[in-house]
């Protein structure tokens, strides 16, 4: 009966495997090349641009018009330098730091907060509160983004860092709420009842011992907020007016703006200033930002 | 209750400022004819979405060439996707390694993305044309619609297809491999045991994947501001820079803007519906 299932499954492929052995291994090995190949290819394809920003970002102008492929004669870091002062780096980097700490302290905090109750309460106005909460990943940021800015200006949080941060808070809690809530599922409800007994206060019972447990699931929090502030450029661009308050994004942005085409090799400088911070913690951090990508789009 | 609300305000708070009441008043808005400095402005009903629909030729196309944009994405981005996912978890050495690598990109903001291929496509590739090894690559990239249209699908698909490969590789992982190796003892060959096997295990992972890449790419944004900015003309403006353009750019017309951001939203929301319906269908028939 096996024996007839799988002849019917296998027409072709268990005749030769088995009477021409050669042949099979040389089709094996033949799929291990194209893998190989396409694999490769791909990981060129990825790693091209931003080698070619890399080399030629250490290459004076000269250098780009003549020969863009090859490698600088000298390596010089004067583009770096021009890119400093061009974008105002360390300020715009120093808003963005506010930015992100701002955004973080309460998406972290209020999000764990929400999840929390809102895991543990079975009640139609909890069931109602959480569904409001995870309607708005449906709603397009280009949905909102222009009375966001008439919003903006009447709570007085528009042109600021804080104020940016702020309203990162509005927009990134809800995914927070989300993750949170699945993960307090899996905290063992008898802990909140021992504490609650030992007359512990729910909120200092939340503060010492759910917001140390759920400590995996912060992580997976921080680095997807993180990742979404420091690359996000269309709510920086609406709401900051003031160069003073540029984020690196922003600050970016601009030498395109003052700038011809002709003067790459300052602008190759600024883009990889932009991207290095978010490069450099990925190779550091590789595990948890794989990780915490997979959990946010997996579970989102 | 008192208690829910306690732990819920301050989040709730936030929420309901930056996200509820903009979406409300972007509805409101969008049947007013506000134009964003003017504090007087009129109810108009319908008329944005009527002149909208009707008249403004440059919204439309924006819309033909959005939904165009977002065909070839959500099949290429998955298919790419699926394609690398499958190739590294086949493979017994540098499964970490290549990983790491494709994945790097998505690290990279859009906009950064888009200018550092600017770069390439202006000024590398006419240069490794020249050399003669790729003449074909010698293309009006950003001056051409075709070409600019390529040229955004390219940067698009370089940030996100590794995006949607670590997802699929986490669910390629989460096939048992008890199941493969029942397979490969009843003689199933390789092709055969991703067809009847590995698929259906992950098509779970492939409605998120067709989910994802359908959200992203309706809103699709910084990529195209970065690389044509819309141009050459129009010809590659896309729904979301055009709703910018209105509000902030070109005419200041908020309420028309609103009016247009709304259908944005009223079309992904629909087509989100229909494609979780067919995917959930489908799931349960396997």
């Amino acid at each position: 009966m096996m024996e007839r299932d799988q002849s019917f499954a296998q027409p072709f492929v268990r005749p030769s495997a088995a009477v021409v052995s050669g042949y099979s291994v040389s089709f094996y090995s033949l799929f291990e090349g194209i893998s190989y190949f396409i694999l490769l290819a791909a990981t060129l394809m990825a790693l091209f641009p931003i080698g070619m920003a890399i080399v030629n970002s250490l290459k004076t102008d000269g250098e780009i018009m003549n020969n863009i492929l090859a490698f600088p004669a000298v390596i010089r870091f004067s583009n770096y330098k021009q890119a400093f002062e061009l974008t105002h780096f360390l300020r715009s980097m120093m808003n963005t730091v506010v930015v992100i700490s701002t955004g973080l302290a309460g998406i972290v905090f209020f999000g764990a907060m929400s999840g929390y109750k809102l895991s543990r309460t079975r009640s139609r106005l909890s069931g109602f509160l959480f569904g409001m909460f995870i309607m708005s990943m449906l709603i397009p940021f280009h949905s909102i983004m222009i009375t966001l800015t008439r919003v903006a200006r009447i709570v007085h949080v528009q042109g600021t860092s804080v104020g940016l941060g702020l309203i990162y808070i509005g927009l990134g809690v809800p995914m927070a709420i989300f993750l949170y809530h699945g993960f307090i599922k899996s905290v063992p409800r008898e802990l909140d009842e021992a504490a609650l007994i030992d007359g512990c206060g729910e909120f200092r019972f939340f503060l010492t011992i759910v917001f140390p447990l759920v400590a995996p699931i912060t992580v997976t929090v921080i680095i997807l907020n993180t990742l979404w502030m420091w690359n996000d450029f269309l709510l920086p661009l609406i709401m900051i007016t003031d160069s003073d308050n540029y984020t690196v994004m922003l600050s970016t942005n601009i030498l395109f703006g003052q700038y011809s085409n002709n003067d790459w090799s300052a602008i190759l400088a600024t883009l990889v200033l932009a991207m290095l911070p978010m490069v450099s913690l990925y190779l550091f951090l590789q595990k948890y930002i794989m990780k915490g990508i997979t959990e946010g789009a997996l579970k989102g | 209750m008192r208690n829910v609300l306690f732990f819920v305000v301050p989040a709730l708070l936030f929420y309901v400022i930056f996200v509820l009441i903009p979406a409300a008043g972007g509805v409101w808005y969008g049947m007013t004819n506000w134009n964003g400095l003017n504090p007087n402005y009129r109810f108009v009903g319908l008329s944005n979405y009527v002149e909208a629909l009707t008249e403004d030729r440059v919204f439309l196309d924006s819309v033909l060439f959005t939904l165009k944009y977002v065909f070839f994405m959500v099949v290429l981005q998955n298919a790419l996707a699926l394609l690398l996912a499958v190739l590294i978890e086949g493979r017994n050495r540098g499964k970490v390694l290549f990983r790491t690598t494709l994945f790097m990109p998505n690290m990279i903001s859009m906009v950064i993305g888009g200018f550092v291929w600017l770069f390439i496509f202006t000024q590398v590739l006419p240069e490794i044309a020249q050399t003669g090894i790729f003449p074909f690559l010698d293309q009006s990239w950003i001056g051409d619609p075709v070409w600019s249209f390529y040229a955004i699908l390219i940067v698009s698909l370089w940030v996100g297809v590794g995006y949607l490969m670590v997802i699929y590789i986490a669910a390629l992982q989460g096939v048992p491999t008890q199941l493969k190796e029942a397979a490969e003892i009843d003689g199933a060959s390789r092709m055969r045991l991703f067809t009847s096997i590995v698929l259906p295990m992950i098509l779970p992972a492939v409605t998120i994947g067709m989910f994802l890449a359908l959200n992203m790419a309706f809103k699709v944004f910084e990529v195209v501001y970065a690389l044509t900015g819309g141009g050459p003309g129009r010809a590659t403006q896309v729904i979301a820079l055009n709703i910018f353009e209105e509000a902030f750019n070109m005419s200041n017309r908020y309420g028309y803007a609103s009016a247009k951001a709304t259908l944005l939203f009223l079309l992904v929301f629909i087509i989100t519906l229909i494609q979780l319906r067919i995917m959930k269908k489908r799931e349960v028939e396997l």
